[in-house]
């Protein structure tokens, strides 16, 4: 035909086309975050349902054009589609909050005080020199032939010990724990996340090596068996596994009473003396049901590795452990790194399974979070009180956060790299 | 070509542009048409038997339009198994004799499930919840008061006290009560004997001295398990009879109406300090799974525990008994009318079926079935529903409970007194200072609710 569409008329046409989509995208994405975003800087809960939608006074004062201008466009429950039915409770009406930033504030504590951002700062210092190996290592990878310096690590690990000392960011840490209940929540998650990944790829990659191996007879039995704890039921494993993990009674105690180990196993899930129990625990049940996910990611990746490669190495005179480092791994990265994306968003973002096993205990008291409260567990005793606005903070909070990390790593991994470009 | 392709194009864009407009006027037009639809829905309301006189008259020519004229009450609920089948049966019986039609929907969430049908004018006319729904759903204005036909006099006549003041918030009346619910020492007869158990039921030294006795002559055996006593439970309405029965401000519950909290009193440092002595004798770990467990293989006693967990005991065989102990929380679950009900014209009808719930009749049958405690006074103390021993029994331990508060500052309450009673069990706090702390953290949320 040899029509060619070229300039304005092109990206009108384009623009025709895309319209239905930008418009559900708008409608099921943008519209649920714009509205919760709203939410944040009101001062809404179960005492304040109520949208202002005609901007009546309240106690005498009527509030800025502005706001209610806001009100009727965000709030579903003024615009005329639904008008007809406004139901009208006893609650008062809701409005946005005095300074806009309250409900953020609240959910932060003092985080973002100059002392705090100090300390901060501290704390990035203490681990830069980690950071700085990592980075040059990094580039140097992309060399011909990268230099072998992994006694860097070393150096850089000394280097931090001593900037450790020198700064004192041990106080700097306890400063920022100090802040409120939203950094120590979060540290413990970061932690959480941090414990959790790493163990899932050395267990599934483990596993995955052994299942990929001719020699076993059965593979395919043993990769069913493998895959089993991916197909229970979160809540039914949390439930085997909180038995497990009984002081009386439950079978890892029995256990180790059984090899002389105890006369009387710990309180895994309740002795706030040993808090890092816990943790353990939901660290194990966690790696128990995700590390599936990993070999049957880490098995699919094995298999399209070409085994020449194995054999030219060999040829060369590699050994197992050079075969591994030089031609596996390499060859995994680009199926496991988006495992470890997404795995570690949805251990941040951890509910079910800790709730059920330990309720964020063990407990310290009344008002601290417990010690292994992570941040959607502290997020849903948050709401206990029914606070839409601060609520709405805390999840806009989380939100940045989690967007900003997979942002990072999305670039540090490049994994949409080949489907956009 | 050019120009039929562009042709083309617009067309396509004018039916995209179409089925959008579309879409918004289909969500528009039923919000439109109900208005409409109303009319034909009142006149049915204040004597619903004419109606069905109607088509009676014209058989033939009227048939279609004679269905929609019978009126619909829905009902939604959270019942099931063979508590609902007999609901189910008392409504059937109602229908038949009223010509109302009333549809039972099971929701598995209430407070979603209202949240959007409200406002969208498809909620239900009668919302089948628990009283500590009452504030909060009245707050949003998914419910209506009733005192225009149901009045305090009426409910006090009626139905046992806690159950009456359950249905009063704010100077309204705002339900009926359906049924008691609350905990009592259950306890397995191989194990425990009766008079273990002190006569007293508020003679909490006693109870601990039995604890004490009946570990040290059974070291691989608990007296009593209750699930809210535990160093990983966090459960502040089963430890709530320990914190209720020393007295003093206990009246009121852990927070009242105006949201004054009493968690730091004299009173509940006892009881604080009875928990530390009770919990060297006492499971570490409990849960509701840990003590049926227990109560059913004899290695606990008793099981502090409400008529929900019966059916189970009973159906494991386990010989049991039942003992009015401490001051529970008293649950009352009720009916309340939804908001729409008044749009559509449903009042009359709505508190009407109300009324024949709660009457002694039908809560005396439900609680034959289902062996639970009636509200209403006359069903309670029928001899049909005395002779049902678990009706009977935890309607004993209940005269002495206090009624749930049904004020949304009860929000505040859960959170801390769970965590603090974990922590005096586990030991991380002094027993002063987890209530310093849990009254505390409940007075900060109980500000940011104000």
């Amino acid at each position: 035909m040899g029509v060619s569409y070229r300039g304005f008329r092109k990206y009108l046409l384009i623009l025709l086309f895309i319209t239905p989509t930008i418009l559900s995208v708008s409608a099921l994405s943008v519209y649920p975050i714009a509205y919760n975003v709203y939410a944040s800087f009101t001062n809404r809960n179960t005492f304040r349902p109520r949208a202002n939608c005609e901007g009546e006074a309240v106690q005498g004062e009527a509030p800025p054009a502005w706001q209610t201008w806001l009100t009727q466009r965000m709030e579903p429950t003024c615009w005329a589609t639904f008008a007809e039915n406004r139901v009208v409770g006893r609650g008062q009406f809701y409005r946005l909050t005095e300074s806009l930033g309250e409900n953020y504030a609240d959910m932060t504590g003092s985080l973002f005080s100059r002392e705090s951002l100090t300390s901060t700062g501290l704390l990035l210092v203490g681990v830069s020199p980690l950071l700085a190996v990592w980075y040059v290592r990094r580039r140097q990878s992309k060399l011909l032939s990268p230099p072998r310096n992994g006694w860097l690590w070393l150096v850089a690990l000394a280097v931090s010990y001593g900037l450790w000392q020198v700064l004192d960011v041990q106080a700097a840490l306890t400063r920022l724990q100090e802040t409120g209940d939203f950094f120590i929540v979060l540290f413990r998650t970061i932690l959480y996340v941090a414990a959790c990944i790493p163990l899932f790829f050395v267990v599934g990659l483990t596993l995955a090596l052994i299942l990929n191996n001719e020699h076993i007879k059965g593979r395919g039995f043993w990769r069913a068996i493998l895959i089993i704890p991916w197909a229970v039921q979160s809540y039914i494993a949390a439930l085997v596994w909180q038995f497990f993990f009984r002081g009386e009674q439950g079978t890892i105690n029995q256990f180790l009473e059984a090899l002389g180990l105890f006369e009387q196993g710990p309180t895994w899930l309740g002795d706030p003396e040993r808090p890092y129990l816990a943790f353990v625990a939901v660290v194990v049940i966690n790696l128990w049901m995700t590390y599936p996910f990993f070999t049957v990611v880490i098995l699919g990746a094995l298999q399209s590795i070409s085994q020449d490669q194995y054999e030219a190495a060999e040829v060369d005179g590699a050994t197992w452990w050079d075969k591994l480092t030089q031609i596996t791994l390499p060859l995994l990265r680009p199926a496991v790194l988006p495992a470890v994306v997404l795995s570690s968003i949805t251990t941040f973002q951890m509910f079910n399974t800790v709730w059920l096993v330990t309720q964020g205990g063990p407990i310290k008291g009344a008002g601290q979070p417990g010690f292994t409260e992570f941040v959607m567990l502290h997020a849903y005793r948050l709401f206990q009180d029914q606070n839409f606005g601060r609520m709405g903070a805390f999840a806009v909070i989380i939100f940045v956060m989690l967007f900003l990390a997979t942002l990072f790593s999305l670039r540090l991994t490049r994994i949409t790299k080949g489907a956009y470009e | 070509m050019k120009t039929s392709r562009y042709i083309v194009l617009a067309l396509m864009v004018i039916g995209a542009l179409l089925l959008v407009a579309c879409g918004g006027g289909a969500t528009q037009e039923p919000a439109a048409t109900e208005p409409a639809a109303e009319p034909t829905a009142v006149p049915a309301e204040p004597t619903p038997e004419p109606v069905v006189e109607e088509p009676t008259a014209e058989p033939v020519v009227e048939e279609p339009t004679a269905e929609p004229e019978m009126q619909t009450i829905t009902i939604w609920h959270g019942w099931d198994g063979a508590y609902f089948t007999a609901i189910e049966e008392v409504f059937k019986a109602y229908e038949e004799m009223h010509g109302v039609h009333i549809e039972l929907v099971r929701q598995d969430n209430l407070s979603d499930a209202m949240a959007v049908a409200v406002p969208a004018g498809e909620g239900p006319d009668i919302l089948a919840w628990v009283q500590d729904q009452v504030g909060r759903n009245a707050l949003v204005g998914n419910i209506v008061p009733i005192t225009e036909w149901v009045d305090e006099a009426y409910l006090n006549e009626n139905f046992e006290p806690a159950a009456a003041n359950a249905m009063v918030w704010q100077g309204d009346v705002w339900g009926v009560p359906e049924a008691q619910e609350g905990i009592a020492l259950v306890y397995n007869k191989a194990v425990v004997t009766e008079d273990m158990i002190p006569t007293d039921p508020t003679d909490m030294a006693g109870l601990l001295a039995a604890a004490q006795a009946f570990r040290e002559a059974n070291p691989d055996k608990y007296f009593l398990c209750n699930q809210g006593i535990g160093a990983t439970s966090q459960d502040a309405y089963h430890v709530a009879p320990v914190y209720f029965s020393f007295g003093g401000d206990s009246e009121v519950g852990y927070v009242d109406d105006q949201g004054n909290v009493y968690l730091n009193t004299p009173e509940r440092l006892e009881a604080a300090n009875w928990l530390v002595e009770f919990s060297a004798v006492a499971p570490a770990e409990t849960s509701h799974e840990i003590c049926n467990a227990g109560l059913m293989d004899g290695t606990y006693g008793i099981w502090w525990t409400g008529p929900w967990a019966i059916a189970g005991l009973t159906e494991g065989g386990v010989d049991f008994g039942i003992a009015a102990f401490g001051r529970p929380f008293v649950g009352v679950k009720l009916l309340m009318m939804g908001a729409n009900a008044v749009d559509r014209g449903n009042e009359a009808a709505v508190v009407d079926i109300m009324k024949y719930f709660g009457s002694a009749e039908v809560q005396a049958k439900l609680a034959l079935v289902n062996g639970t405690v009636p509200a209403n006074t006359a069903a309670l103390n029928s001899p049909e529903v005395q002779a049902v021993y678990s009706s009977a029994a935890f309607g004993a331990a209940l005269t002495n409970g206090i009624a749930m508060p049904n004020t949304p500052f009860i929000d505040a309450q859960w959170g801390p007194v769970g965590a603090a009673t974990a922590a005096i069990v586990s030991g991380a706090q002094t027993p002063d200072q987890a209530l310093a702390d849990a009254q505390a953290a409940a007075e900060e949320t109980v500000a940011g609710m104000k």
